[in-house]
């Protein structure tokens, strides 16, 4: 590549547009990102994650101890649809979706021991979710089920918003 | 949405000064006219940077939720805008660096730059799309030194490179773009 060259590149780089506009308005889905949890002060990474793994458990022992006053029996058969609402705004589900890419990404930055505690407590907090819900549909009424659910619900985004913002790059300037 | 309880609320005349400061506090309104005045200049370099509407949309996305998360810790040391860039460079490498943890990923021969990207500027189609055609660390380099104006030294810090490869990078660009423009003979 000569001068004369090299100068035309050089110039028609230096025209492109700095600024450009994404086709779609990217702000709703930060949004949603940023209010998925308030503000507050973060613990180390794998404390928050035992921690929320622990509330879960706690949350457990709670619902099996409801269970066992209110079906000394064992658990009643499912009750069909529930009444309890699932999650299902168009705009939380997107931005969790993308929570949870972000999350597996970033997960597979950290060290095998780390990424193992991590899924284990993830295990814990989907396993009690899921307890959750199946008593729910079979108790769809019950406010305390329903704020346990609505807690391991929190408690699973809350690990993948620790996992994402312990993997951040540092940027302090 | 307010989170923060400040006595005069920043909008989109305010200096961007009071509205990162208003955002610091958990001003989530004052922090979309940040993203209002900003998003199209992170857009821009994010695009450059991946050759892939998708994965700069991500990106961007990622910028600023990551700022809205460091805002406390913006010391006004560097302009709001550089900061910003820095994020938005790193949010690139860190989205790429997961990727290829788990799977090769293919260069970008999807989502490349269309002119409907460009829609009210006046682009170099052609030029886009050779940058976004060029190998990765090539195109890194040649978007933060060639299109940017970062110094070499600059760029190299941010990709976390050394200043000397920094610049084979950027010969080597510049190489391949001229024979993918046939600039070469002129």
């Amino acid at each position: 590549m000569n001068d004369t060259s090299r100068d035309s590149l050089e110039e028609r780089l230096a025209q492109l547009p700095h600024e450009v506009s994404p086709a779609a308005n990217l702000w709703p889905a930060i949004q949603s990102r940023i209010e998925l949890r308030s503000r507050r002060p973060r613990p180390v990474l794998l404390a928050a994650c035992v921690a929320a793994a622990a509330a879960c458990l706690a949350s457990m022992f709670t619902w099996a101890v409801l269970r066992r006053v209110q079906a000394p029996d064992g658990l009643p058969a499912l009750a069909g649809v529930g009444t309890f609402q699932e999650p299902g705004d168009a705009k939380y589900i997107k931005a969790r979706e993308s929570l949870q890419q972000t999350f597996r990404e970033r997960l597979m930055l950290l060290e095998p021991g780390t990424r193992a505690k991590i899924e284990s407590s993830l295990a814990v907090i989907r396993h009690a979710h899921e307890d959750i819900r199946r008593a729910l549909l079979a108790d769809p009424s019950s406010p305390v089920l329903e704020d346990l659910w609505q807690s391991t619900l929190h408690d699973e985004i809350d690990l993948y918003d620790r996992v994402v913002e312990a993997t951040q790059p540092a940027v302090r300037t | 949405m307010m989170y923060g309880d400040r006595g005069a609320q920043a909008d989109a005349s305010s200096e961007p000064s009071q509205l990162i400061s208003a955002a610091a506090d958990g001003d989530v309104a004052a922090f979309e006219h940040l993203y209002r005045r900003y998003s199209a200049r992170i857009y821009g370099l994010c695009l450059r940077l991946t050759g892939n509407r998708e994965a700069a949309e991500d990106c961007t996305q990622e910028a600023f939720i990551a700022a809205w998360r460091a805002l406390q810790k913006f010391e006004g040391r560097s302009s709001f805008s550089t900061w910003l860039h820095s994020i938005a460079i790193r949010a690139v490498l860190s989205r790429r660096k997961g990727l290829r943890a788990k799977f090769e990923v293919p260069e970008p021969s999807t989502g490349m730059p269309e002119r409907s990207d460009f829609a009210g500027s006046t682009p170099a189609l052609d030029l886009e799309r050779a940058i976004a055609a060029l190998p990765e660390a090539a195109r890194h380099v040649l978007v933060l030194v060639g299109i940017y104006g970062y110094s070499h030294a600059e760029a190299a810090a941010n990709l976390k490179i050394a200043a000397g490869t920094c610049k084979a990078q950027l010969h080597r660009a510049r190489q391949l773009l001229a024979h993918a423009l046939d600039l070469e003979d002129t």
